[in-house]
């Protein structure tokens, strides 16, 4: 998809960004609104390069970051063995499917209480809350995609004597490899969300956090910075990350350029 | 001793609605080692069926199926099945298909890499070998099916219809080859077909079988003309039309 962005939309995508600075800057020059609800766009630009050189933005995203790599590895591991437990065992699946499906459509921020009074207000308790958000999305996409392989292919691996072990690495997992793509990337999406929600909540370093202090110190331009800085690590990893490996299956697998 | 002796006495679906459906019964016939066997049907007869039966892929019916006079109901690599639509890996290379079933068995890179080469010559894909599936057009991908069946070294290869999605001047140069790669080979072939032009040309014997539900074999027709055969060719004609004369009413039987 990101190939007809070439190097035209490039261009018209930067004069959109000029323009939407622009604009921006127009209306704070009008003085509608005080400084303090609208700053200019330079002090946003001052508190970025202030927040970066005092370290005080690089701790916070890398405590994220560090905290949505551990929760979110957890729930790909123990997600993708809950669902293939699903898929193999049938009475299992019967009986905690629906309860997974329940689990996994509960809103993230319900874990909250829950979590707190299990672990207090510890980081074991954002970590807990960013699994409860994705770990269930991943065992359901797992359990789904395995469910809809194609017999053909199976077959094939049947009858060329793939068994067990054979059979996984070398059809089973392959031919289901861009469905569980697609759900590691929702299931991402859910960690990250999760983890913004929580870091808000419990106030303890990380991004969330800095977005609140901005806001007990009335600083919308750290307000505002701040929520620039998670835009782009959400971009960042939807684009960069996901989209790459996106594009390579795609191609891979289904020809498509 | 033949090397294939079937003997399906029902062969029964259970369609959606919880009925049985009998698609065939009594069916008996033997496959001698090293012929090319068609088989000509009207669609929906069950010739898909009888191929998943033969290769073990399917074990719910009455009856028996010998290999080399033995009872199987295993599904096992002597007897590669290509399926209508391929089943081909878009994951891996051209060489990595054929090199599937050998890959599956442990076999060394090296030994591998021997045996694809081989085959892919034989199919003439040796320029193709690092190519993926979507890359190739209809023609060549039925060669990639051909050689990655044939690199296992099966005894038998049954074909569904394989041929029946390629445009006519792929199939005709595809008749020849696989003529020739049947001489090499000495492999048994089982071929359905839609076409008894094509299993004229192709055959050594042709089973017409009626129309479902509760299919038989109609007749069965030798081909004693001499190889390698054209399919343009005028002498197949004459052995043509009595196999047209059978089949025609159980075609009408399936619409009507
Ligand atoms: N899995 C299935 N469940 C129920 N009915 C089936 C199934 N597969 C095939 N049939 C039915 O069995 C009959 C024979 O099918 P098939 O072997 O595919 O025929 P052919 O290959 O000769 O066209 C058809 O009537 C078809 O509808
Ligand atoms: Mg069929």
């Amino acid at each position: 998809m990101d190939n007809r962005i070439g190097h035209v939309g490039l261009i018209k995508q930067v004069i959109f960004y000029i323009a939407l600075l622009l604009l921006w800057q127009f209306i704070v020059a009008l003085k509608i609104w005080p400084e303090y609800l609208l700053p200019a766009p330079i002090s946003i630009g001052k508190t970025l390069l202030c927040g970066f050189s005092d370290h005080s933005f690089t701790i916070g995203i890398f405590t994220s970051l560090k905290r949505l790599c551990l929760g979110y590895g957890v729930s790909i591991i123990f997600g993708s063995i809950l669902g293939v437990i699903l898929f193999r065992y049938r009475t299992i699946n019967d009986i905690m499917g629906r309860f997974i499906l329940s689990l996994q459509t509960m809103p993230s921020i319900c874990w909250f209480p829950l979590a707190l009074l299990w672990f207090g207000l510890s980081e074991l308790s954002i970590i807990f809350v960013v699994i409860a958000g994705s770990l269930f999305s991943i065992t359901m996409t797992v359990n789904s995609s395995l469910r809809n392989m194609s017999p053909i292919i199976l077959n094939v691996g049947r009858n060329f004597g793939a068994k067990k072990l054979n059979m996984l690495a070398w059809v089973m997992l392959p031919s289901v490899a861009p469905s569980l793509v697609m759900g590691f990337k929702q299931g991402w999406s859910f960690a990250w969300r999760s983890l913004m929600a929580g870091e808000l909540i419990f106030n303890s370093l990380g991004l969330g956090f800095l977005l609140n202090m901005g806001r007990e110190l009335n600083d919308m331009s750290r307000v505002i910075a701040v929520m620039f800085i998670i835009a782009a690590i959400s971009i960042l990893f939807d684009k960069l990350v996901f989209g790459r490996i996106e594009k390579f299956i795609q191609f891979r697998w289904g020809g498509i350029k | 001793m033949p090397i294939l002796k079937v003997d399906i006495r029902a062969k029964e679906y259970l369609t959606s609605k919880g009925e049985g459906l009998l698609v065939m019964s009594d069916l008996n016939f033997e496959i001698k080692r090293g012929e090319f066997m068609c088989i000509v049907g009207p669609s929906g007869c069950g010739k898909t069926t009888l191929l998943n039966i033969m290769a073990g892929l399917d074990n719910h019916y009455y009856g028996s199926v010998l290999y080399t006079g033995e009872r199987t109901r295993k599904v096992n690599s002597d007897r590669i099945l290509i399926f209508q639509d391929l089943g081909l890996f878009p994951w891996l290379t051209v060489r990595q298909n054929v090199e599937f079933g050998l890959r599956v068995r442990g076999m060394s890179k090296s030994g591998r890499g021997k045996i694809s080469r081989k085959y892919l010559e034989m199919v003439k894909l040796g320029k193709f070998s690092d190519y993926f599936i979507h890359e190739l057009s209809g023609g060549m991908r039925q060669r990639v099916a051909l050689a990655r069946a044939l690199a296992v070294e099966s005894d038998i290869l049954l074909m569904d219809e394989p041929f029946s999605f390629l445009d006519a001047q792929t199939r005709d140069t595809l008749y020849e080859e696989l003529q020739r790669i049947w001489a090499i080979t000495r492999k048994t072939i089982i071929f359905v077909s839609h076409n008894v032009r094509e299993a004229v040309c192709l055959g050594d014997r042709v089973l017409v079988f009626s129309a479902s539900p509760n299919s038989k074999i109609k007749a069965v027709f030798k081909i004693d003309l001499p190889r390698p055969r054209l399919i343009e060719s005028e002498g197949l004609m004459s052995e043509v039309r009595p196999i047209m004369e059978a089949l025609k009413p159980e075609i009408g039987r399936s619409h009507g």
